[in-house]
């Protein structure tokens, strides 16, 4: 499977993202297909979740651009990537701690103009998308629930679920099955085809590669903030740079 | 009974006060020590309104909000990129500054002699003199900005200051525009503070510098404390214990010139002990 | 040209008392990582212990000097004990922490109106004082001790922590506690050295402060923020950046009273603190 150029909906041109003298990001470059569910892996340190911070706009980029559906971006600003059709998870799971589990996805929901939602409850529309929401990641018993008292996978799908309402086109995952059990990888993986089916692009953080393997379509294999390696899973997993790239971190 | 509605009267001013630093704070998560200064503001600019130009308390009431409304905008603006301790210390300084200008503009605010002659409300010939009728404007206030206040929470509004106080950097991910929102919760604020300023200085008839210092502001900052963050409810509770403490104190005979400071010494213990054993407030639900 | 004389020895003056009260607050906040709103207060108590030894006691100067300062260590690691060395063991978040120190400045503050009255107090007896000429501009003899104090202090302070294995564990503390932990410093006793340490420099501060300003209850406030804006300007938690800071700041305040009238002089320091706060946080040597 060749890279269908017509098909890029995100492309990195020779991103840089340094902290002090660490170049966290080394002038990477990679194309992501639309409707694949892409992966990227990498050694710890290897700039992965920089990578997501960087698209996201929680980090400024120091050089290079990013491009959405062939629009170039030169900063990104983190409240307006919903525009350009992006949504994420975080790798250390930031829900709203102290709001019921409804609230947190009830959020994602509701009007963002602040006059908007100065004047606006929320209605039988949004509680019923919720619903919808929470029960495809199995959480609707706990909607009332405070998200700080909910366990660990828990949390995680919760992540999930908020991720998925937002109805956004190109999905940023950042170590979406860590940690989780059986049943839960299950549930994830039901997440992830029903995206996929909708034509949605998912990027995927992932060091599982069980999992990469049977769920991804292409793999970006980053190392020290450079691309190594990229292809697909099967082909690119074995190669003996990636292996020992894993070997020496 | 003149005495009760005194205290009646006291309750309802700082229990708006609370609320709308509640709302803040509560909201934000963040510590504001400059609501004495707006506060100060509100009735200030009634006083001046009322006794120069001769208007009607409700407009120059209403005036006030305005002004400080904006004003609270603007510093939620200039403030905003400021983390916690920052913050604080900033606040700090804007009260301080604040004050400065009450004191050192004496041909507009009469400086440290402050303004006197502040007449009571009255509307379309109903006057608002009595202490009684007073009151019940006061209770009348209190009970919009209450419902206010709930409304404003129970909104979407409301549920995305809760979020920007328990991440904002996450919920901003999601499309949110939280710096509007900060700016608009800070005028709220800023605006109801006003609102019970036009109150005290049109209760009171006399305002100076001296009742907007930083350590008014701590003083309300207690009664979020005592009451318990981001509840509403409990700014009410806190702004009638708070109220009363200095009666029941009255009651424990300290001389009069170290009444006031035995009042003050009472309160910081009171912040300090709320912190070690019940930082969530009486009523409040937020765990720290 | 001798006012400019004039105004130059008035700045390094002050600078030289900021210096002092920026090193106390900056060795706290290293080990603590809040903004205590207490460290001002703190400072007074040495001021107060000094006019209380001097006037009602009789102790001659350097006695009361030294014994003022340990006072008000002592007064500083009460706080830690009683209050935030509990809070640290109990995990909160610092915005209690800073909370529980607003709770204690406002009763210590109440304490110190209690005993010693809400009046203004000088500190030095009145009469011929020793005044020198230099280069047009007069400089008396306590102003001379000022400079001597705050020189041998920041030496002194210097020297410790640089070449003995307290200050190392001080600093390496002040850099990340987790660390600390790990190499098994025992952090809270630690923290507890460090507050007596730095609230007895605040106690010296303060009788500074006082030798030039006299003394009253409310000037706590005021030293906390002489003391953290020259922390912030030099960058928190660099000792060089904040005596830098200190003198810029008794340059500015004092060259700034040239240009406005000297009431607002407190309006120029809290304005430069927020402008400060706002522009560049990190510091003038941008260190975090």
């Amino acid at each position: 499977m060749t890279h269908n150029k017509d098909m890029t909906i995100l492309e990195i041109k020779n991103l840089q993202k340094h902290f002090g003298g660490v170049y966290a990001v080394d002038g990477l470059s990679l194309k992501i297909e639309k409707g694949r569910i892409t992966a990227l892996v990498g050694p710890n340190g290897s700039g992965k979740s920089t990578l997501i911070n960087v698209l996201t706009g929680l980090l400024p980029i120091d050089g290079g651009v990013v491009a959405v559906r062939g629009a170039e971006l030169q900063y990104i600003v983190s409240q307006k990537i919903p525009d350009y059709g992006i949504t994420r998870t975080f790798q250390n799971v930031r829900l709203f701690e102290q709001m019921p589990v409804l609230d947190n996805i009830l959020l994602i929901l509701t009007e963002r103009n602040v006059f908007g939602a100065l004047f606006e409850r929320h209605g039988e529309s949004h509680l019923k998308k919720a619903e919808e929401v929470l029960r495809l990641v199995g959480l609707w018993e706990k909607r009332s629930e405070l998200a700080i008292n909910l366990s660990y996978g828990q949390r995680k799908l919760l992540e999930i679920g908020r991720a998925y309402a937002m109805n956004s086109d190109i999905y940023l995952f950042d170590e979406p099955f860590s940690g989780l059990f059986p049943a839960m990888v299950k549930t994830v993986e039901e997440v992830f085809h029903a995206l996929k089916a909708s034509g949605k692009t998912i990027i995927l953080v992932e060091h599982d590669m069980g999992l990469i393997r049977r769920l991804t379509d292409y793999v970006f294999v980053l190392d020290s903030g450079k691309l190594l390696a990229e292809g697909i899973p099967d082909e690119v997993l074995g190669r003996k740079e990636v292996v020992e790239a894993y070997l020496g971190e | 009974m003149n005495y009760i509605l005194h205290l009646g009267t006291f309750f309802g001013i700082y229990a708006i006060l609370g609320i709308s630093l509640n709302l803040l704070v509560g909201g934000t998560g963040l510590i504001w020590i400059a609501h004495a200064a707006i506060f100060g503001l509100g009735a200030y600019v009634l006083a001046l309104l009322m006794t120069k130009v001769a208007l009607n308390f409700f407009l120059a009431a209403f005036l006030g909000m305005c002004i400080a409304g904006i004003v609270g905008c603007i510093a939620a603006w200039v403030f905003a990129r400021l983390s916690g301790d920052y913050y604080m210390l900033a606040s700090v300084a804007f009260n301080y500054i604040i004050v400065s200008v009450f004191i050192n503009w004496e041909s507009l605010t009469n400086g440290p002699l402050g303004i006197s002659g502040i007449s009571r409300p009255s509307l379309f010939g109903i006057s608002f003199a009595g202490n009684e009728s007073f009151f019940a404007l006061t209770f009348l206030f209190l009970g919009l900005v209450y419902v206010s206040a709930r409304l404003i929470m129970h909104s979407s509004f409301g549920r995305v200051i809760k979020a920007i106080r328990e991440d904002e950097e996450a919920i901003r991910v999601f499309g949110y525009h939280t710096l509007l929102y900060k700016i608009m919760i800070s005028g709220i604020a800023a605006a109801m503070a006003a609102l019970a300023g036009a109150l005290f200085a049109s209760y009171i008839a006399f305002i100076d510098p001296s009742n907007f210092h930083v350590m008014e502001s701590i003083f309300i900052l207690g009664i979020v404390v005592v009451g318990g963050f981001a509840s509403i409810r409990g700014s009410l509770l806190g702004a009638l214990i708070l109220v009363l403490l200095p009666e029941v104190l009255r009651f424990a005979g300290f001389p009069q010139d170290i009444s006031a400071h035995m009042q003050q010494l009472v309160y910081g213990i009171v912040l300090i002990l709320f912190m070690l054993y019940r930082p969530q407030g009486l009523i409040g639900e937020y765990k720290f | 040209m001798e006012i400019f004389a004039q105004l130059v020895a008035n700045s390094v003056i002050a600078g030289a008392t900021y210096t002092i009260l920026t090193l106390g607050f900056n060795l706290i906040y290293g080990a603590t990582r809040f903004t205590n709103m207490a460290y001002g207060v703190v400072a007074a108590t040495g001021g107060y212990a000094f006019f209380f030894l001097t006037r009602t006691v009789g102790l001659p100067m350097i006695p009361s000097i030294i014994a003022g300062a340990l006072f008000s260590g002592v007064v500083g690691v009460l706080t830690d004990r009683l209050i935030f060395s509990p809070l640290r063991k109990k995990n909160v978040r610092p915005s209690v922490h800073v909370i529980a120190s607003l709770g204690a400045f406002v009763a210590i503050q109440a304490l110190l109106s209690i005993f010693f009255g809400a009046e203004f107090w000088t500190l030095l007896p009145s009469g011929t004082v020793r005044v020198f000429d230099v280069a047009g501009a007069s400089v008396t003899e306590v102003q001379w001790w000022i400079m001597g104090i705050a020189a041998a202090v920041s030496g002194l302070l210097f020297v410790v922590l640089r070449f003995t294995l307290f200050g190392k564990v001080v600093r390496a503390l002040s850099d990340d506690e987790e660390v600390g932990k790990m190499l098994g410093i025992n952090t809270d006793r630690t923290i507890g050295i460090v507050f007596f340490i730095g609230s007895m420099i605040a106690g010296l501060g303060g009788i500074l402060v006082g030798f030039d300003t006299g003394i009253q209850p409310t000037m706590g406030l005021f030293i906390l923020i002489e003391a953290a804006v020259p922390s912030i300007i030099g960058g928190i938690g660099n000792l060089a950046g904040g005596v830098i800071a200190a003198f810029l700041f008794g340059f500015v305040e004092n060259f700034g009273i040239w240009f406005i009238a000297s009431q607002w002089k407190a309006a120029i320091a809290f304005g430069l603190l927020t402008l400060f706060l706002i522009f560049k946080p990190e510091g003038i040597m941008g260190k975090k």
